[in-house]
């Protein structure tokens, strides 16, 4: 007896709570992006020379173009030199660059100093291209255009 | 309530599609690769305008849900609209990330990374999930409309974050190509009028998604009241059942009497 009356709310309960773990899991993924993630990441570079004032011990990202003639292969990487029209550093990098890694390209390699801050060393370098988009035939422009400033 | 005639609507929807197709042909055909990033470039006119349809779904579900809150223009019909505009949002957030990660990849790198844009559309998508889920807790029809139309407005907030974010912080996401600061577009010619049909294409497509979601909103309604006539009826059916049980109740019921009987003692031990 009184089957439907006994039975009805129950499934509606049940589902409440599904959706209010549901947003609550929500919000755990906010608080971990922003508190976890982005923390320390507003700033995601460092020009060259930013980083040479500082000489920060530590993990940092050190943007800048890479030196045309500069590049050169080693058994476990490339080195090359990386400026901002100011400031010039070497960078010693471990592992394969990027696919875009070349000549004049805009690079944020991920490392740190070496003792006495004479080179940088790297371990992860990414590409920060420009907001810029032609067809190849009229690339020909200045590579510093598309420096991050 | 806004809601298109189905002829009008299936009308929309084939539009989109030859759109869409003529989008793909675009892109992937008439258009030429980018000088430094080739082919993968190819991904903006998808990507763009995905993020596009993005803040637009949410512009509109802020709309609709200050217009639920203001007591004037209440209308159900606003909820619903804004719960149909958040659900489009999200997928295209999510889609927004997936071909922004498929682009990262061979572009920068790397399929993920820390920056301010990247994290605060991550953090968009996780707002509006989390709107989407609070809009099913149940409550009274008003309460659970009026508190969902509160959190989509302080969502919203987000999404001036996500566009200007690679203008007020140091990103490695790019800065806008079109809506950047200076208004000073770097984009050729044929890119740039693909990039436009992308955008107007994608807007096709949401206008379609939002008639079929109201059109299924209104079918979803109609169930909820065939269900609700049901369970009354059911429920009037019951209650006449138990009066008579009730009447029966004295012959048959507590057991008193019948102690002695097996069944009756098994069935007493189980309750």
């Amino acid at each position: 007896m009184a089957v439907i009356p006994e039975s009805a709310p129950a499934p509606a309960r049940g589902r409440r709570w599904i959706y209010v773990v549901a947003a609550l899991l929500c919000v755990g993924a906010i608080a971990f992006l922003l508190l976890g993630g982005l923390r320390g990441n507003i700033v995601y570079f460092r020009t060259v020379s930013e980083a040479v004032q500082e000489n920060d011990t530590g993990r940092l990202r050190l943007a800048g173009e890479v030196v045309p003639g500069s590049i050169s292969e080693t058994d476990d990487g490339v080195t090359f030199e990386v400026t901002d029209g100011n400031e010039t550093v070497a960078v010693v990098h471990r592992g394969d660059p990027p696919d875009l890694f070349a000549e004049g390209a805009p690079v944020v390699a991920e490392g740190e100093w070496d003792d006495g801050f004479a080179a940088f060393q790297s371990d992860r370098i990414l590409i920060n291209h420009g907001n810029e988009y032609s067809p190849p035939d009229v690339s020909s422009e200045d590579p510093s255009a598309e420096h991050p400033s | 309530m806004i809601s298109l005639a189905r002829p009008a609507v299936n009308a929309l929807g084939l539009l989109t599609l030859v759109a869409l197709f003529v989008l793909a042909v675009l892109a992937l055909g008439v258009v030429p690769p980018d000088a430094v990033q080739g082919d993968a470039q190819r991904l903006m006119y998808v990507h763009v305008p995905a993020a596009w349809l993005a803040y637009l779904a949410f512009f509109v579900t802020a709309v609709s849900s200050a217009l639920y809150l203001w007591p004037r223009t209440r209308q159900p019909g606003w909820d619903l609209l804004a719960g149909s505009s958040a659900e489009i949002g999200v997928i295209f957030t999510g889609l927004t990330l997936v071909l922004g990660s498929l682009w990262g990849r061979p572009v920068w790198g790397a399929w993920w990374v820390w920056d301010a844009r990247l994290v605060t559309t991550a953090v968009l998508f996780f707002l509006y999930l989390g709107y989407l889920a609070l809009r099913r807790v149940p409550a009274d029809p008003d309460v659970r409309a009026r508190r969902a139309a509160i959190a989509a407005l302080i969502a919203f907030v987000d999404v001036p974050i996500v566009h200007f974010s690679v203008n007020w912080w140091r990103t490695l996401h790019q800065e806008a190509t079109v809506f950047n600061p200076d208004l000073d577009a770097q984009i050729e010619g044929s890119m740039a009028w693909t990039l436009l049909f992308a955008v107007v294409a994608f807007t096709l497509a949401y206008g379609y998604l939002m008639a079929r979601r109201v059109q299924l909103a209104r079918l979803e309604e109609g169930r909820e009241e065939r269900e609700l006539d049901a369970a009354i009826a059911a429920r009037v059916a019951s209650g006449s059942e138990r009066t008579d049980l009730e009447d029966r109740v004295p012959g048959e019921g507590t057991g008193k009497g019948n102690i002695g009987d097996p069944a009756v003692a098994g069935a007493g031990e189980h309750r």
